[in-house]
């Protein structure tokens, strides 16, 4: 089965103006049977890696492994890889089962049958059999993109490569196949990698995530661990939504000073960040209380600025000075009613505060989990 | 909304009189496209003395109608199509599958440094042919009979006893020069043509079709080729066009009497010293028959090629 | 891999130098060299090239038509630039000899020349200018949401699939003195005689204008003729260009309360800078090669009046045998061509639009 490994594997173009390196000495293990997402903001790289992988880009330094052996001068058809594109790249002159069949006539010697039968199978296994002699115009959306699915478990590959393949659907649609491609994979129980700015699909989708930044790998990990143990402030605001509350802050003592508040560290905490006095706190909507009085410390007023509400929740703007433009974003429960030009107290749980070194951006504390529970089964 | 007085276009467009004067404009625009036309179609089937004494566009008296011009100047044309035709239809159909190729080969598959070849194929489009007219006489008429000549008698010699001559003055040989001439100037606008197109297609299509293990002959011809039939139409259409109207090529190359194309023998009916216009729009209407019917069936198409698309 | 690049660019700001790297790369890239993978020859090929397999891929497909047409295009131009600096005259072959710019500087002393140059400037000016103009004045017309626009359309451009010697035995009928529909519609408006009288050319004893032989309207027919064949081609580039505007542009305009003057004055034209700019280049070498016309009309002795440049050469190499006097007359005409077209395709590759 396979492995894919990504060793130090970087890319750069030449520009103009120099060099520009789009992927930096980005090392990732995708285990056998794993689905990986690669996310980050456009222009991070992310699809340079990917890219990389399916022998469509050179990969100007360090190796591409797949089960050990070296890949990175085989050429795309040659590496065992399936890939699905943004925008399906299905051949418009080709009936769906000439779609499918082209892949395997073009790169083995499998006799005509053989081709039509596993096109077949594969027709069937994504609902569309009955689709299978029409053209690619002549269907819907969600409908190609099945047919670009099929293309790539035609080819019984070795590793799935998908660039994005739900952005194009609409917001039911790509909640559906989302779920959807998850149930094939693990069916199908291919390794994937699976390219998406989208850090909804990536956290919903993925055994692991990889979050690129400027071509440089910030986090490799589960979505919980992504979300709840960030490496650095990138990985911290990047993931979530909305997107943690971030202040810039001095440790004195024990005491955190900001421009806008003063927190009180445990001696626990304050033993943690030992030797960092530029720090930044971060702490998640969610993780923000409202209060009514002051019940401890890291309780402060604040003033509500505008309130999404979403049903479900609430997003709150907020600020500590209304003549400022500091604002922090609290999500509470959708049953609570809050109004703009409210005054509010809010607290801060020490347990759930992030701490990083503002300098490089390192977490040098996360956040406790003490408070995860198990849901036991019914018996 | 107020409508201020000499603001004649808005007023065009928002009431009904103004509809109406925007058809009379453009029904204007039809005349003045067509007056020309019309009057070459109406005087050809005037006798010498009506299209004198009548009116150009006016349609002749029963009196005037006579059909003789127009047999006189299709019996003077009809070899001159049937050349043009033999010599137009190849070189289109050689430009536009080379036109194709090449610019698949300079769009699709991209490599570093292909617009300086870009730039040289489209520069191509836009040379005066003045400036090569000298050098492909040369070329037709001295260098390659000489080279020809040489050569098959040296390495032929025991069969031709170095007697062969380069039958320069075979009336298909120089309409083959001919064609072979306008195949190569007809590649820039083509590989132009079918470029603009290539760019339009799905770059993940051809990279899907390469994960697929197609090669790059593989993708032109079952990818690239099939996608460009209606480019192809696009391409022959216009490409067909320019060659059989152009004259100064044929001019030059083409001085066997038999050989000449419709627009030289147009052209020296036009010039005759007797100038009877009944059958100088005959003729006129004779040579322009095959344009005119592609383009009367291929409109559409023509427009396309003309702007580039 | 020109989107990608487009993309990091945008992104500049937070991209890296390479400048920081540090040498254990240079470890990296060592080891590489010693792959364990079974490489096919063409891979290993692949691998070995001093350039890229991409170029190598395409060749086959580019290489031999370009060849082909670079071998007709430009080394014919070379040929023909080395010929313009022979003596090279007469029947016989070419003498590669002596080499000199004298055909050039009996170009100078011409004044056949200098008249063909300057009939050629204007006609390039003129016939460019007015048939932009028209050109875009019928395509706004046709872009009023009429009906029958196709028909209008095709009927509009039909003059330009015509051949210039068609078109040129049509005109030549429409100029005709004494039947011809212009001095007929002229009659019978009653303007012949005040037309004669204006036009008319100091020395000339005539009734009927002749519109093709008096050096008075004898360019301007020409132009007015190929206005009539090309401003069809303009309108379909205009027509283009219009297409390609939002609807929101028009809109927003007329919310703002815009007249439909001001409207396509301020916001629509301006707009058509692009097509206007290949349109006049397109048209500008179709003036230049307006050969076939004026041969057609008048054949190679067209007269001062209407001689161009493209006519002049011809007539000096291939009726008078001065090959090389003709051959520098056409370079002239090459450079007023790469005049033209030089900066428009440097803008256009300035633009990454090649």
């Amino acid at each position: 089965m396979a492995q894919l490994t990504l060793d130090k594997v970087t890319k750069t173009f030449q520009d103009d103006d120099g060099e520009i390196i789009a992927v930096d000495e980005v090392s990732i293990d995708i285990e056998d049977g794993e689905f990986l997402c690669v996310v980050g903001p456009s222009g991070c790289g992310k699809s340079t890696t990917l890219r990389m992988i399916a022998g469509l880009e050179d990969i100007t330094r360090g190796e591409i492994r797949l089960d050990g052996q070296i890949i990175n001068d085989q050429p795309p058809a040659r590496r065992n890889v399936a890939m699905v594109f943004q925008s399906y790249a299905l051949y418009p002159h080709m009936t769906v089962r000439e779609n499918m069949a082209f892949g395997l006539e073009e790169s083995t010697d499998m006799p005509d049958d053989e081709i039509n039968e596993r096109v077949e199978k594969a027709c069937k296994d994504m609902g569309i059999f009955e689709l299978i002699d029409r053209k690619p115009g002549e269907l819907s959306g969600g409908q190609q993109q099945r047919v670009a699915l099929g293309r790539a478990i035609v080819r019984d590959p070795e590793v799935f490569l998908m660039d994005e393949p739900l952005a194009n659907l609409d917001a039911k649609l790509k909640a559906e196949m989302r779920t959807e491609l998850q149930e094939l994979q693990q069916d199908l129980d291919v390794s994937t990698v699976y390219v998406t700015h989208d850090q909804t699909e990536a956290m919903t989708m993925s055994d692991r995530i990889a979050i690129l930044n400027d071509g440089v790998l910030q986090q490799c990990a589960t979505p919980l661990e992504c979300y709840h143990e960030p490496n650095n402030l990138f990985v911290a605001g990047f993931i979530g939504e909305p997107s943690m509350n971030f202040f810039p802050m001095t440790l004195d003592g024990s005491t955190l000073t900001g421009e806008w508040f003063e927190y009180e560290l445990s001696d626990e905490t304050v033993a943690a960040v030992e030797g960092t006095t530029d720090i930044t706190l971060g702490i998640r909507p969610e993780d923000i209380e409202l209060v009514q009085s002051d019940t401890g410390p890291n309780v402060f007023d604040s003033t509500v600025h505008v309130v999404e509400p979403r049903g479900n929740e609430n997003t709150a703007h907020l600020q500590f000075d209304e003549s400022m433009d500091d604002q922090f974003i609290a999500t509470v429960g959708g049953m609570k009613q809050l109004n703009a030009g409210q005054r509010v107290k809010v607290r801060f749980p020490e347990n759930a505060i992030h701490l990083f070194d503002t300098a490089s951006g390192q977490a040098i504390r996360n956040r406790t989990l003490d408070e995860i529970e198990t849901v036991e089964s019914v018996v | 909304m107020s409508i201020r007085d000499g603001d004649f276009i808005d007023q065009l467009r928002s009431t009904e009189n103004s509809r109406i004067g925007l058809y009379a404009l453009l029904l204007a625009g039809i005349a003045f496209y067509l007056f020309p036309v019309e009057t070459a179609v109406m005087t050809m089937f005037k006798t010498e003395s009506a299209f004198a004494r009548t009116l150009p566009f006016a349609p002749p008296g029963a009196d005037g109608f006579t059909l003789d011009a127009l047999a006189t100047a299709w019996n003077t044309l009809r070899p001159g199509l049937v050349n043009s035709l033999l010599m137009a239809i190849p070189a289109t159909l050689v430009s536009a599958l080379l036109g194709s190729m090449t610019a698949y080969g300079l769009t699709t598959i991209s490599w570093r440094g292909q617009v300086g070849v870009v730039v040289l194929i489209i520069a191509g489009i836009f040379i005066p042919y003045q400036a090569v007219l000298v050098p492909l006489a040369q070329f037709w008429f001295q260098v390659l009979p000489g080279l020809l000549n040489g050569f098959v008698n040296t390495v032929f010699g025991f069969i031709t006893g170095g007697n062969w001559q380069y039958p320069s003055r075979n009336g298909y040989v120089q309409l083959l020069q001919l064609s072979i001439t306008h195949a190569a100037y007809g590649i820039p606008i083509c590989t132009l043509l079918f470029r603009s197109y290539y760019q339009s297609i799905s770059d993940e299509m051809i990279e899907a079709a390469r994960l697929d293990g197609a090669s790059a002959f593989s993708i032109y011809r079952n990818i690239i080729l099939p996608l460009s039939l209606p480019m192809f139409a696009v391409t022959l259409i216009y490409q067909f066009t320019q060659v059989y109207n152009d004259l100064l090529f044929a001019l030059v190359l083409v001085n066997e009497p038999a050989s000449q194309v419709a627009t030289q023998r147009l052209a020296a009916l036009t010039g005759g010293v007797v100038q009877s216009f009944n059958t100088t729009m005959a003729g006129a209407i004779v040579a322009a028959l095959p344009t005119l019917l592609v383009y009367i069936m291929f409109g559409e198409q023509f427009a396309k090629g003309v702007a580039g698309e | 891999m020109r989107e990608i690049l487009s993309r990091l660019l945008a992104t500049g700001g937070r991209l890296r130098s390479a400048v920081s790297r540090d040498e254990s790369d240079g470890d990296q890239l060592a080891t590489d060299g010693g792959a364990t993978v079974k490489t096919t020859r063409r891979d290993s090929l692949r691998n070995s090239l001093p350039i890229e397999w991409e170029l190598i891929e395409s060749a086959p497909f580019w290489l031999p038509p370009v060849l082909f047409a670079g071998f007709f295009v430009y080394g014919a131009i070379a040929w023909n630039f080395l010929l313009s600096l022979t003596d090279y005259n007469g029947l016989g072959g070419a003498q590669y000899e002596t080499f000199d710019f004298s055909m050039y500087s009996r170009l100078l002393s011409d004044g056949a020349f200098w008249q063909a140059a300057q009939n050629t400037v204007v006609l390039l000016v003129v016939f460019t200018v007015l048939c932009l103009a028209l050109g875009l004045f019928v395509a706004i017309l046709i872009d009023q949401q009429i009906r029958f626009e196709n028909t209008f359309r095709t009927i509009y451009l039909l003059p330009m699939s015509l051949s210039f010697v068609v078109t040129a035995t049509m005109w030549a009928w429409v100029y005709n003195a004494r039947n011809g529909v212009l001095n007929q519609l002229l009659r019978g408006f009653g303007l012949e005689g005040a037309l004669v009288g204006l036009l008319r050319p100091a020395g000339v004893n005539a009734e009927v204008i002749q519109w093709l032989s008096w050096n008075t309207t004898a360019l301007a027919a020409v132009i007015f003729a190929l206005i009539w064949q090309f401003s069809g081609y303009a309108m379909v580039v205009f027509l283009a260009g219009l297409r390609a505007i939002p609807t929101e542009h028009y809109e927003a305009a007329r919310v703002d309360g815009a007249s439909t003057v001001r409207l396509y004055a301020r916001v629509i034209i301006p707009q058509l800078r692009a097509s206007a700019v290949s349109a006049s280049v397109v048209l500008m070498v179709f003036a230049l090669k307006a050969f076939d016309f004026i041969y057609a009309l008048r054949g190679s002795q067209p007269g001062a009046n209407m001689d161009i440049l493209a006519t002049m050469m011809y007539r000096v190499a291939f009726d008078s045998l001065q090959w090389a006097y003709g051959s520098a007359v056409a370079i002239v005409l090459f450079a007023l061509a790469l005049l033209v077209i030089g900066p428009y395709l440097y803008s256009e590759y300035r633009r990454g639009e090649l």
